[in-house]
């Protein structure tokens, strides 16, 4: 708690003589403040200890009451002497007027003080009717107007002529511009135009020579590719062709083998028959 | 028993016997402030009269009886002044400020009442009392005036301010200030919760 309560706080704490809040804010800053809570406490035990101071014992004397009473007087008494104040001044008031001849008057809605005679002020003019400021009003309008409408012509002819002169020599200048600026343009379209020419026929030339050199490295390319892949096809059928060979002849000797066998098994069997029947 | 305020409004319309009244509420208090402020009978006893004749002569002037009782402490607080600067002035002692003596014979003796009391009692509680009062004689006339006013007559902060015709904030640093220089007498002279214990 940053808000340290001051030296008075501190000590309507002491006695009880905070409102709720302040009290409340206190007792929290004490709560987080041990030494000044110890302070308190001590203050506290002061109090404590001078409370054994004890009162002294006296006897108040009889008051007689009779002869001796005190009456305020009559002059003396609030109310007496606020009167006695008001009628004071109010003599004063009156004897001053007296001497300084004071006058006041109430007339036609006015009320006047002076002191001396009040001197008649002169009669007023007079009074202007409302039909007659209207008059006044239209009429200082219609001038008014009139002035305006005269200067706002002359404004407008003096505006119109200066356009009309601005104009005329504007448009012969715009006029010189445009002839030579087209005077100017035929000639650079006729450059522009033949110098363009002969660029594409340039351009069209480099094309085709490029584009003939590209055609022939691109046929003799594919020729090559082609007589390469005729070669590498014709590899791979040979290839094949000895392979079905030799496997033609792998086959031809197992029937060679096995015809043997079986045609050596025969003559064996009729070999070992014609025995048994023998 | 009659009404406080209405023995004030009694009194400020002059009946006796609402002043004889209003003189024995309030005779003790006053004569208890002035004993405390002075430590001397007689001075206090002085004040005392003088405060009641003119709260007799004036009281027909107070316009709010709510505030009787800070104008009544004006009146003695002006006349312990008073007191006090004559005090000062006069350079002659007192025959009962001669101290040690014969304590029977001195207005202490007669002061203290409760004589059906344990001797020995009565006798360290009139010691006690001593020491106390002598601690509050060593705090400034200003800071006595408060705590005074604040402990032993329980006046709030307002009532103290408006008898002193101070600020209430004014009253409250006194208030502090003689705290703290109380609690450092009281150190001093060794007057703990304990000791005081030990003597009742």
């Amino acid at each position: 708690m940053n808000n340290k309560p001051d030296e008075a706080t501190l000590v309507s704490y002491l006695y009880g003589e905070l409102d709720s809040v302040e009290q409340l804010k206190v007792h929290e800053y004490l709560r987080n403040n041990p030494e000044e809570k110890k302070r308190l406490e001590e203050w506290s035990s002061t109090r404590s200890m001078l409370h054994h101071l004890q009162d002294k014992e006296v006897i108040a004397p009889p008051v007689i009451a009779g002869a001796d009473t005190v009456e305020v007087p009559l002059w003396k008494q609030r109310y007496i002497r606020m009167s006695l104040g008001i009628a004071a001044s109010m003599l004063f008031f009156l004897v001053a007027a007296r001497l300084l001849d004071l006058s006041a008057s109430y007339a036609q809605g006015e009320f006047k003080i002076g002191f001396g005679t009040i001197k008649k002020t002169e009669q007023a003019a007079p009074v202007i009717t409302e039909q007659r400021v209207n008059d006044m009003i239209h009429s200082s309008v219609a001038r008014n107007n009139e002035v305006l409408q005269a200067s706002w012509s002359d404004e407008r002819k003096s505006l119109d002529q200066s356009i009309q002169k601005n104009l005329n020599s504007n448009s012969v200048k715009i006029d010189r511009l445009l002839q030579a600026a087209s005077a100017a343009n035929q000639e650079q379209v006729r450059k522009f135009v033949g110098q363009l020419q002969n660029d594409n026929l340039k351009l069209m030339k480099d094309y085709m020579q490029l584009s003939a050199e590209g055609q022939k490295q691109y046929v003799e390319t594919l020729l090559v590719d082609f007589s390469k892949y005729l070669q590498g096809q014709r590899n791979n059928d040979l290839q094949l062709f000895q392979t079905r060979i030799s496997s033609i002849e792998t086959n031809t000797d197992l029937f060679k083998q096995e015809t043997e066998q079986i045609l050596t098994s025969l003559i064996t069997n009729s070999g070992t028959t014609n025995q048994r029947r023998n | 028993m009659m009404q406080s305020d209405v023995l004030i409004s009694r009194a400020r319309e002059g009946d006796p016997h609402a002043h004889g009244k209003l003189v024995q509420q309030w005779y003790k208090r006053i004569y208890n402030f002035g004993y405390k402020f002075f430590y001397d009978h007689d001075l206090a006893m002085e004040v005392t009269q003088k405060t009641f004749i003119s709260m007799h002569r004036n009281i027909a002037y107070l316009q709010d009886a709510t505030r009787f009782r800070s104008w009544l402490y004006t009146i003695a607080v002006n006349y312990c002044r008073e007191e006090f600067r004559k005090k000062k002035g006069d350079r002659s002692v007192s025959l009962n400020d001669l101290r040690p003596g014969e304590r029977e014979e001195s207005y202490l003796w007669e002061a203290s009442g409760a004589r059906d009391e344990n001797p020995e009692k009565v006798f360290r509680q009139s010691e006690l009392s001593d020491l106390l009062q002598d601690c509050l004689m060593q705090l400034s006339e200003e800071q006595r005036e408060v705590v005074i006013m604040k402990e032993y007559e329980g006046l709030k902060f307002r009532e103290i301010a408006e008898s002193l015709n101070i600020s209430e904030n004014t009253v409250k640093s006194r208030m502090y200030y003689g705290l703290e220089s109380l609690k450092r007498i009281l150190e001093r002279r060794k007057i703990t919760r304990e000791t005081i214990g030990y003597e009742q």
